[in-house]
């Protein structure tokens, strides 16, 4: 049994019992090896908690690096928050747009004189683009493709999937 | 869909969306195998849709998918795992009580993890990335790295080994152990 072997062989349990729960955690454990530590675990809590601690981590390993691929592959460029050095470079041309348009607004506006009415829904119209290109600026689109979601297949009722 | 069930609908996946992380978790706490954990997730997260109707909102959701979750897991290793080797159900019973007693404490090691990856050399943050990638091959990345599959299992636990006792120590310090 592999707990036998731990005391018996004379390197540290502490050791010991981190490699194995790891093991065990990557489904690598021999029969043997996953009793010794099922037995382990039944007897102390501190164990159960440094096991409980891995399984942890590897699932959240597992979200970082699905994270980290999805941003490779460039659906993150799209689809995930990316990070804000890569802004300028994201969304150059947008920023190109806007300054292109408001250098027409510029030239344009002074040529028109406008009424006050007309001229507070240009102001509501100018406002609402600069917001739009606001957003498109900075707004990361929230969703993971439907692909990726576990839960994506919930997005339709029980009634409607069957 | 009627907008009341559209209602529903939303404000279950918004709770179910919230809580899953700690609910992947808590299932892998007491299946380590990663298929039948994903199995076990997939038929809990079924049942909570079907029975969220009976949901008490004022309750705690995620104690309530804990137990579901619970539930689902001993009746998936009675029926389906007989003849494979996974914990008896006393010590699942044991962990399923240690896994919610440390729900707080795994989500805050969970935010920790980013921190403590930042911390290790870009070569091995990046190498512990690609194992947990799926589709990895352990033996075709180690061939691509110029190492052997022995030597990259090695590097992998004690990177494994460093990020747990980070996230551990940095969640000591906000007072959770």
């Amino acid at each position: 049994m592999c707990a036998a072997q731990g005391r018996a062989g004379g390197f540290p349990m502490k050791e010991h019992w981190h490699e194995q729960i790891q093991r065990c955690v990557s489904g690598d454990s021999t029969q043997e090896e996953a009793a010794a530590l099922q037995q382990a675990l039944k007897d102390d809590a501190e164990l159960r908690a440094l096991y409980l601690d891995y399984v942890n981590l590897d699932v959240a390993l597992g979200v970082a690096a699905e994270a980290a691929a999805i941003t490779e592959t460039g659906i993150g460029k799209i689809a995930m928050h990316p990070p804000p050095s890569a802004w300028p470079i994201l969304h150059h041309w947008r920023w190109l747009a806007a300054a292109a348009a408001c250098a027409a607004l510029i030239v344009i506006l002074p040529r028109h004189r406008v009424s006050s009415g007309a001229r507070q829904d240009f102001d509501a119209t100018i406002s609402s683009t600069q917001n739009a290109i606001a957003r498109l600026s900075f707004e990361p689109a929230s969703s993971l493709p439907e692909w990726m979601s576990p839960t994506a297949s919930m997005l339709q009722s029980p009634e409607t999937r069957k | 869909m009627s907008t009341l069930n559209a209602q529903h609908h939303d404000q279950f996946l918004c709770l179910f969306a919230e809580h899953e992380a700690a609910l992947r978790t808590f299932v892998r706490s007491i299946v380590p195998s990663l298929a039948d954990a994903s199995e076990i997730l997939q038929d809990t997260s079924v049942v909570l849709w079907q029975k969220f109707d009976e949901f008490d909102a004022r309750r705690d959701f995620r104690k309530w998918a804990f137990g579901v979750a619970r539930y689902e897991a001993l009746r998936y290793l009675r029926d389906r795992v007989r003849d494979r080797h996974v914990f008896d159900d006393a010590l699942v019973d044991r962990l399923a009580d240690d896994a919610m007693a440390a729900d707080q404490r795994h989500e805050a090691q969970r935010e920790a993890l980013e921190q403590c990856l930042k911390k290790l050399p870009a070569a091995r943050r990046e190498m512990v990335l690609a194992a947990y990638t799926k589709g990895t091959r352990m033996d075709e990345l180690a061939a691509g790295r110029g190492q052997t599959a022995m030597s990259l299992y090695k590097m992998l636990h004690r990177i494994r080994q460093t990020l747990l006792e980070c996230v551990r120590r940095r969640v000591a310090r906000e007072g959770f152990l």
